[in-house]
């Protein structure tokens, strides 16, 4: 069984690439079987996981509270949203790339002031600058188009996709499951990059700047860029998720990323598990199928979706789900352990080290 | 490791390989290839995004209206033998996330709701759907997938770009149409005087604005006040209180106001607290007696492009009545003498467009066929102006008479009269010259909608 | 003397004043829990709206604004009060980030059943002083009745507080359960109870900010003390949270920062006036915003 624990430690590169390519061609799999409005619900949560990603970096790994994250969305979505309005036929890599940079960018400017502060500071900073992106993205009408925003073409199904389905519904279906798969491809490909980065000397020392930064700093880890690069990182999986998922509804506006989505990201990552890839998965998922979630509890419990009640059911079920998972499991779903997961247990003592899920 | 490296290639390529099969297998979707989505041989699916609850609701009944005249042709035949199956859903203006009173869920947005009509319900068509940014935001999507986006409501010139969408139509005045016919009647009548402006700062305030310079009339830069339309979410008097003291102080004896009917009377009496009272021209979105709801409104202006709720020699005014009351299922409190509101006549006016294009089109339904019948056909419909497609022009209405709230003693006025029957018609450009009738359009209701 | 008055400079010192004051509650709120227990309370916005929301309901049934006034006041000091033993209580020791997100969370249960129980549209209220600005010699003058009583409720608040911290054997044994809570329990204290009451203070101050803003607008919506909440944390920041004349100081800077900012730039960007004044405090105070405390907590 060795190889087979192995592949699942993630030893290597190669494993990696092969377990992230895996799951990547499973949820390929998935699409093919969702109809189309559920597709979209799932191309929007895939552009969100790799937000949380890049937020359970910087919270769960680097130990920085950051409650801006929607803040790098909105500007890699604007960044999307601006360059498309001047180049109408883009690649779609160049965008996102762009979007990754511009995101990343803004991740360095805030982390200027943000990384000297600890705690509630930072948060309150942080909460500042996302409390900032609608009015700036209000005012300044002639870079960000004002109110109104700035409206994009919808991503195009290639002509070679669209001739696999057949029937009255063909470009629907097509168009949909095109959105997914490229959703999943593109946080497939965030997710190696963020676990080759778990694994790596960057992730060690980040651990070691969370916990304990004085040994980090006698140990030649230069502090303010440690923290700032978590920074930077988080930002760019932002603007890359942010810019997804605003090419996904062709539209970005300052009400696109409201300072709720934060906290939002927050919730989800801590509901997932924070730090860990599987985290980040399960956060995109409940965000996909949290509106399906909640009709299913009401009808459970007899609550018309359309009372006051019914309507505000996802806020209550979120918040009341975010405490008690702080309360009982603050390690997120990912740390609950599956029989699978047990049964792949080595027997070998191992040495403690400390691992990401002891932030919380 | 050579095992494991063997192990999980075959495991990758082998769920690629079932993927790509299934692709093939399973793609084929219900329908005969080649027909047409939502059409089948006795009924007609179609669909709106519409503000049903939220911030936006007072406009619920402008759908309920359509809905009403759908179900009355339904009971009377149909249209060519096909039902008409209209499916409504609440996109709360695209502004669930904020909450306000949004019933239809947190996570809502006119997109998504747009892709439950076509990739889920299939429409034909969406018809009637409601909100300038919420149907900007989808106009790409549905024009990808080939769906018609048909008498939009709202007063934007966006609707009428028939180059890049050939598909979308809209259906009320511009505002910079009413902006320029409103520059038209205070060049007449308010010659000289200084002229206010105050509209929210987006594509209605914005084009409002326009359209009463393009009309020559010039309101100085310190007089052309906005206010922030999100403010209508959270709203706080200092904001408005700010705006009319402005004009106020600089004597503004005429002030145009482009605001939502909230904004409208929140601004109404602000004034009347602070002893102002100018000439007040609203906007026809804004100034609907009962949604404004406030008594001192009696007196103001406004662009009307449907008939007077009061006026007996109007046809149409009994017909949308008994339209209503046969549809207890929306209009559960309607009787005999309720008097009339402009969105129920907006809802019908717009209904009965559509049903009138359907039957011109023939037996056979495709949506290349339904966009021409638009553009050839000659509307019987309730506005007081003619309502015309063509090839070049996709807004709808062109115009409308100036009219007068009347007063209804210390209670909140009912209705607007129209002032001296002249019907003023425009483009939207500034190059577009205003032209006017003094005959109202009042088209005879066809036999087949009688009932 | 009235031309001044009317002045474009005056109207902007008196609406950045009145906001002001309504940000300086909540920092001072939020230095007052701070200073008891060291955690942020993250919804203490949403709990104050919550407090106003029950109180403003009673005005349907006929009873006047200052009774109204009241039952705010204390629904929001039982609230924070309850919040205290059984949300934060078991996070004491534990990493910073749990109270957080808890109080996150927290934040987010209540917006929505306020949305649910009282549908989520404006609820007016009609308040007891007239909030239409005065004149002089035909211009208007920025301040109403009501502006006027919004800044001395306020000021009386915070006189209330500070004699309270600095006058009581209360105030004394919160300040000293804050600092030495071994000591204080040795001599005596109840610390746990001290813990609790530091909450219902805090609690009870935020209630009356947002009984404020109620008035002010066209009503009270769930999410209206977010901004609010924003503007007065980066306000106890910018003082220090170990400083209550800071907060308020920081409070009353922010406030008028953005009205300037509103009023000779754009009114859009006015919320930024409180992030600016942050940046600019950091600049100044390259060390951080800790105030003079032993040792720095990490």
């Amino acid at each position: 069984m060795d190889w087979w624990r192995s592949f699942f430690r993630q030893e290597s590169t190669h494993s990696r690439l092969l377990g992230v390519a895996f799951l990547t061609a499973v949820t390929l799999a998935i699409t093919i079987v969702l109809p189309p409005v559920a597709n979209g619900d799932l191309a929007r949560g895939a552009a969100v996981a790799i937000v949380i990603l890049g937020l359970s970096w910087l919270i769960g790994w680097s130990g920085q509270i950051s409650l801006g994250n929607s803040a790098f969305m909105a500007v890699g979505a604007y960044t999307a949203g601006i360059w498309a309005r001047h180049h109408t036929t883009t690649p779609l890599i160049l965008t996102l790339v762009l979007a990754m940079v511009f995101g990343g960018l803004a991740g360095l400017i805030i982390a200027i002031p943000s990384t000297r502060l600890r705690g509630p500071y930072l948060a309150g900073l942080t909460l500042a600058f996302a409390a900032a992106v609608t009015p700036i993205a209000q005012n300044f009408t002639s870079i960000t188009g004002g109110e109104g925003g700035i409206f994009m073409n919808s991503l195009v199904t290639p002509h070679w996709f669209g001739q696999l389905f057949h029937g009255t519904y063909a470009s629907i279906d097509a168009n949909s499951q095109w959105l997914a798969d490229l959703s999943v491809v593109i946080a497939g490909i965030s997710f190696f990059f963020m676990a080759n980065l778990f694994h790596s000397r960057s992730g060690r020392a980040m651990r070691l700047v969370r916990d304990n930064d004085v040994a980090a700093e006698l140990m030649g880890v230069n502090l303010s860029r440690a923290r700032s690069s978590a920074f930077m990182v988080a930002a760019a999986y932002a603007g890359v998720g942010g810019a997804l998922y605003a090419l996904l509804q062709a539209s970005v506006t300052p009400e696109t990323f409201p300072l709720t989505l934060s906290i939002t990201l927050l919730t989800l990552m801590v509901l997932g598990g924070i730090g860990t890839l599987s985290g980040a998965v399960i956060g995109g998922i409940i965000y996909s199928f949290s509106p399906d979630l909640v009709a299913r509890v009401n009808s459970l419990t007899g609550v018309n979706p359309t009372s006051n009640l019914g309507a505000n059911m996802q806020g209550i079920i979120f918040g009341a789900l975010l405490i008690l998972t702080m309360l009982f499991v603050p390690r997120g779903i990912a740390s609950i352990k599956t029989p699978i997961q047990k049964l792949l247990r080595t027997r070998r003592p191992r040495p403690k080290l400390p691992d990401a899920a002891e932030v919380i | 490791m050579n095992r494991l490296r063997r192990s999980a290639t075959l495991l990758s390529v082998s769920a690629l390989a079932l993927g790509g099969i299934t692709t093939g297998l399973l793609s084929s979707s219900a329908g005969a290839a080649g027909s047409t989505p939502g059409v089948t041989a006795n009924s007609i699916t179609i669909g709106a995004s519409v503000p049903l609850s939220g911030i936006a609701a007072s406009y619920a009944p402008v759908s309920a209206a359509a809905n009403a005249v759908f179900k009355w042709v339904n009971a009377h035949g149909g249209v060519n033998g096909r039902t008409i199956k209209y499916i409504r859903l609440d996109d709360c203006y695209d502004l669930a996330s904020y909450g306000l009173g949004c019933t239809a869920g947190a996570s809502v947005t006119t997109l998504s709701q747009n892709q439950v009509l076509v990739a889920q319900d299939h429409v034909f068509a969406t018809v009637g759907s409601l909100g300038t940014a919420a149907e900007e935001s989808v106009e790409s999507y549905l024009k990808q997938n080939g769906v018609p986006q048909l008498f939009v409501n709202s007063g934007s010139k966006a609707w009428d770009n028939p180059s890049q969408y050939p598909d979308l139509f809209g259906y009320q005045t511009s505002y910079n149409a009413e902006g320029k016919i409103f520059a038209h009647f205070i060049k007449t009548h308010f010659a000289g005087k200084t002229v206010g402006f105050i509209g929210q700062n987006d594509d209605f305030g914005a084009n409002g604005l326009l359209g009463l310079t393009d009309g020559g009339v010039t309101v100085a830069s310190a007089n052309a006040l906005t206010y922030n339309a999100a403010d209508a979410i959270t709203g706080s008097t200092s904001d408005i209180q700010a705006d009319v003291a402005t004009l106020a102080q600089d004597n503004a004896q005429v002030v145009v106001l482009d605001s939502v009917p909230g904004f409208t009377t929140g601004i109404l009496e602000v004034a009347h607290a602070l002893g102002y009272s100018p000439t007040w021209i609203i906007s026809s979105v804004g100034a609907d007696p009962t949604s404004v709801n406030y008594a001192g409104e009696a007196g103001a202006y406004t662009l009307d492009y449907f008939p007077s709720v009061t006026d007996t020699g109007d046809p149409w005014i009994p017909w949308v009545r008994k339209v209503l009351l046969a549809d207890k299922a929306d209009f559960p409190k309607i009787t005999a003498s309720s008097i009339l509101t402009g969105n129920e006549l907006y809802g019908a006016g717009f209904a009965v467009a559509f049903v009138e294009a359907l039957k011109a089109e023939g037996k056979n339904v495709t949506r290349a066929g339904f966009v021409a019948a638009m553009k050839s056909t000659t509307y019987a419909d309730p506005a007081i102006t003619p309502l015309k497609y063509s090839a070049s022009a996709h807004q709808g209405l062109t115009g409308g008479v100036i009219a007068k709230i009347a007063a209804n003693g210390s209670k909140a006025p009912v209705e607007a009269i129209p002032v001296n029957g002249t019907v003023f018609s425009t483009g939207n450009s500034a190059s577009s010259p205003l032209k006017s009738t003094t005959t109202l359009t009042i088209s005879p209701i066809p036999a087949w909608l009688k009932g | 003397m009235s031309t001044f008055l009317t002045s474009t400079f005056m109207h902007n010192v008196f609406g950045g004043l009145a906001q002001g004051v309504v940000y300086s509650l909540v920092a001072l709120s939020l230095v007052i829990i701070w200073q008891s227990t060291h955690v942020l309370n993250f919804a203490q916005g949403a709990m104050a709206m919550f407090a106003t929301y029950i109180g403003m309901t009673e005005i349907d049934r006929g009873i006047g604004y200052w009774w109204c006034v009241i039952i705010s006041v204390a629904v929001g000091m039982a609230l924070g009060g309850v919040t205290e033993r059984v949300l934060i209580r078991p996070l004491y020791g534990k990493p910073e980030i749990n109270p957080i997100v808890v109080m996150v969370g927290f934040l987010g249960i209540i917006e929505a059943l306020a949305a649910a129980i009282w549908t989520s549209t404006t609820r007016n209220i009609a308040e007891p002083f007239s909030q239409i600005f005065y004149h002089a010699n035909g211009k208007l003058v920025y301040l109403s009745p009501f502006i006027i009583f919004q800044i001395i409720l306020a000021i009386a608040i915070m006189l209330a507080v500070a004699a309270l911290f600095r006058f009581t054997r209360l105030g004394l044994q919160l300040r000293a359960s804050a600092m030495a809570p071994e000591v204080s329990r040795l001599l005596g204290i109840r610390v746990s109870r001290m813990l609790t009451f530091g909450w219902m203070l805090s609690a009870g101050v935020g209630a009356i900010a947002a009984v404020i803003t109620a008035s002010a607008t066209f009503g009270l919506f769930p999410t209206d003390m977010d901004g609010i909440f924003v503007a007065g944390f980066i306000a106890a920041a910018v003082g220090g949270l170990e400083s209550p004349i800071g907060a308020v100081a920081g409070g009353l800077l922010i406030g008028l920062a953005e009205q300037f900012i509103l009023s000779y730039w754009s009114p859009n960007v006015a919320p930024l006036g409180g992030i600016i004044i942050l940046v600019v405090a950091l600049m100044i105070r390259p060390q951080g915003l800790f105030t003079k405390t032993a040792g720095r907590r990490v």
